[in-house]
């Protein structure tokens, strides 16, 4: 039999599972809206609708990761108001945060514009946030600024930073892989010769840890 | 965020399956839409477009076997079957929105990304309904083709809304290519692309190359285009018309096939293989392009005589050449059958018809047939509902049958 290529096969394979992620959430919404009000199953159902979400946001980041890592990505730039791009991000997270009993928030100048890949960014700043809920105490900030010829996009939280309790950041762990794609896709935006990259830093604002992406403008 | 008001709106939904398009329907419902049409193909979604107008299209990029979501918004937005004002939101997959996303020349105002919830494509719809509100008096304009009236409205946008700069500045340089103020349009295509290689400034910058006849920057850039965008198949075209512009017409007619090869459902490319096909003398590829625009033509916006006419026509070359294999004599039947059921009230088409097949008939030995084709011919120029033979056409036929 031909050598197959296994990381292509995974990749298919990850994306009917996706689809298929896609049909029980259509059908959970379905569900749903045949059952009364302040039923008891809510809060379960929510948990179910959470996880799904959450499931179908990680096929799609090892997807993207997939591509990056074989050069198969096209990157489309455009040019967002952070305000409201963020506006959005903290729209699609808020449930799950608040399922944690978790503050999600973002911060930034209402007039700060940026040029970036808006699919690539909404699935980093996805990793980044739900790897911050396993690891804030109360509460998790995306801020948003321009430093120099560059939009630092970061995700911070109060939890106890990289150093100690983050510090399984090898490519294996959950940790690590999003990191390595939030890298990749920070890599891929390149503008007049300059790459963009990540940082991991200690929050300034919360104390804990921050992931800070730059992407060059 | 307040609740914005669909209840002026209405609605045009696209899907193929069942399930997502009964979830989708009962979305847009609840959003309050005056109405919501359904199609479960673009075949039927143009023909509904044709008869009807609508504020907002939510199409699937996935359509099952006929034209994909993206054709259809290229089809429509080309042939202007939906004003500017309206509203195009696409809903795709992870794999297919890079063919959305590729094709740079017709994007849809916003795409959603399979699954969302109601509360996504809620906020998803309210941002672009914003959106569009704000670029309003730009679209108006646009859709009466006042393109100065355009760019004077687009540079108010861009002040009052300064995340809207792109937008604008492609509206701008689009409209100073529709008034052919090529230079205009250069510079500002160019301007941008100081800033940041925006594949639709560096589209447009090439456009403005071919008009000001700048063949060779402009194929440079097409190029460009082509390695950084490989869902991007409008640039073979470009490319076919600068190796026309430069007289190698069999470079332009490769270019094309490769085209063709990427993307076979687009009926005005198999068209300009045909006539450029037509102009090397290379009938059979000629036959073989327009013998497929015509099966692309009937649920199209471009269902016109040309397409049937020139197919029709290649068959009369070919016959000069060699008796017509009896594959190829159905083939002629079959368009020729077509024309009858759908262009035959226009008097010149008629006219046209019979002309052709007289030659056919004429090339091929057959004197009956053309004797009675002729015959038909003179009997409907009578009745006035078909216009009459020229008389260069009248001598010719003469000559021919007399021997």
């Amino acid at each position: 039999m031909k050598k197959m290529d296994i990381s292509t096969i995974l990749a298919s394979a990850i994306h009917e599972s996706k689809n298929q992620v896609g049909t029980l959430l259509y059908q959970l919404q379905g569900v749903k809206e045949t059952l009364p009000k302040n039923n008891l199953n809510e809060a379960k159902i929510t948990v179910i609708e959470e996880s799904l979400k959450k499931l179908n946001d990680e096929w799609v980041e090892y997807l993207y990761l997939y591509r990056l890592a074989s050069n198969g990505y096209e990157l489309h730039v455009d040019t967002f108001l952070l305000d409201e791009f963020l506006d959005d991000q903290v729209f699609a997270l808020l449930t799950s945060a608040n399922a944690k009993k978790l503050e999600l928030s973002y911060h930034c100048d209402s007039q700060l514009t940026g040029t970036f890949d808006e699919r690539l960014m909404t699935a980093v700043v996805g990793t980044a946030v739900y790897n911050a809920l396993r690891f804030a105490r109360s509460k998790i900030q995306i801020h948003a600024t321009k430093e120099e010829n560059f939009l630092v996009i970061s995700i911070e939280d109060d939890g106890q930073g990289f150093n100690t309790a983050q510090e399984e950041d090898s490519p294996e762990s959950n940790t690590g892989l999003g990191l390595y794609f939030a890298q990749l896709s920070a890599n891929a935006h390149v503008c007049h010769d300059e790459e963009g990259y990540i940082e991991k830093q200690e929050s300034t604002v919360l104390g804990g840890a921050k992931l800070a992406i730059y992407l060059p403008q | 965020m307040g609740q914005t008001d669909f209840s002026s709106h209405k609605a045009l939904l696209i899907e193929d399956m069942a399930e997502a398009r009964i979830m989708q329907k009962k979305m847009l419902t609840d959003f309050g839409f005056q109405s919501v049409d359904i199609a479960m193909k673009a075949e039927t979604a143009i023909d509904l477009l044709k008869t009807q107008s609508f504020d907002l299209i939510l199409s699937d990029y996935n359509l099952g076997n006929g034209k994909d979501g993206q054709q259809l918004l290229e089809e429509v937005r080309h042939s202007e079957l939906i004003p500017n004002t309206a509203t195009y939101l696409m809903v795709t997959a992870e794999t297919s929105i890079e063919m959305v996303m590729g094709a740079i020349e017709f994007q849809p105002d916003g795409y959603i990304t399979k699954p969302f919830s109601q509360a996504l494509l809620q906020r998803r719809l309210s941002k672009l309904l914003e959106m569009k509100a704000k670029l309003k008096q730009v679209n108006l304009a646009l859709d009466e083709k006042d393109f100065a009236k355009a760019i004077e409205e687009a540079y108010l946008v861009m002040e009052a809304h300064p995340s809207l700069e792109g937008k604008c500045l492609r509206t701008i340089g689009e409209c100073y290519l529709e008034m052919q103020e090529y230079a205009q349009a250069k510079a500002i295509f160019s301007n941008v692309l100081k800033n940041r290689k925006m594949p639709w400034a560096v589209f447009g910058e090439a456009r403005a190359c071919f008009y000001l006849n700048q063949l060779e920057q402009s194929e440079s850039k097409f190029r460009q285009l082509m390695i950084d965008n490989r869902f991007f198949v409008s640039a073979y075209d470009w490319l076919a018309k600068i190796k026309i512009a430069q007289q190698d017409h069999v470079a332009a007619q490769a270019i094309l096939v490769e085209a063709i090869e990427r993307s076979p459902k687009n009926l005005l490319r198999q068209m300009e293989l045909g006539k450029l096909s037509s102009t090397i003398e290379d009938y059979e590829t000629s036959e073989l392009a327009f013998r497929r625009a015509v099966s692309l033509a009937k649920h199209s916006c471009y269902n016109n005589a040309e397409i049937y006419l020139k197919h029709l026509s290649t068959f009369v070359k070919l016959s000069e050449q060699n008796p017509l294999s009896s594959r190829q004599k159905e083939t002629f039947q079959s368009t020729l059958k077509k024309i009858h059921q759908l262009f035959f009230d226009d008097p010149a088409v008629r006219a046209q018809t019979y002309s052709y097949e007289t030659d056919i008939y004429l090339n091929i030995e057959d004197t009956n047939n053309a004797k009675n084709t002729l015959a038909l011919w003179v009997r409907d120029v009578e009745s006035g509902i078909a216009l009459a033979p020229t008389n260069q056409q009248n001598k010719q036929y003469k000559l021919a049958l007399e021997n």
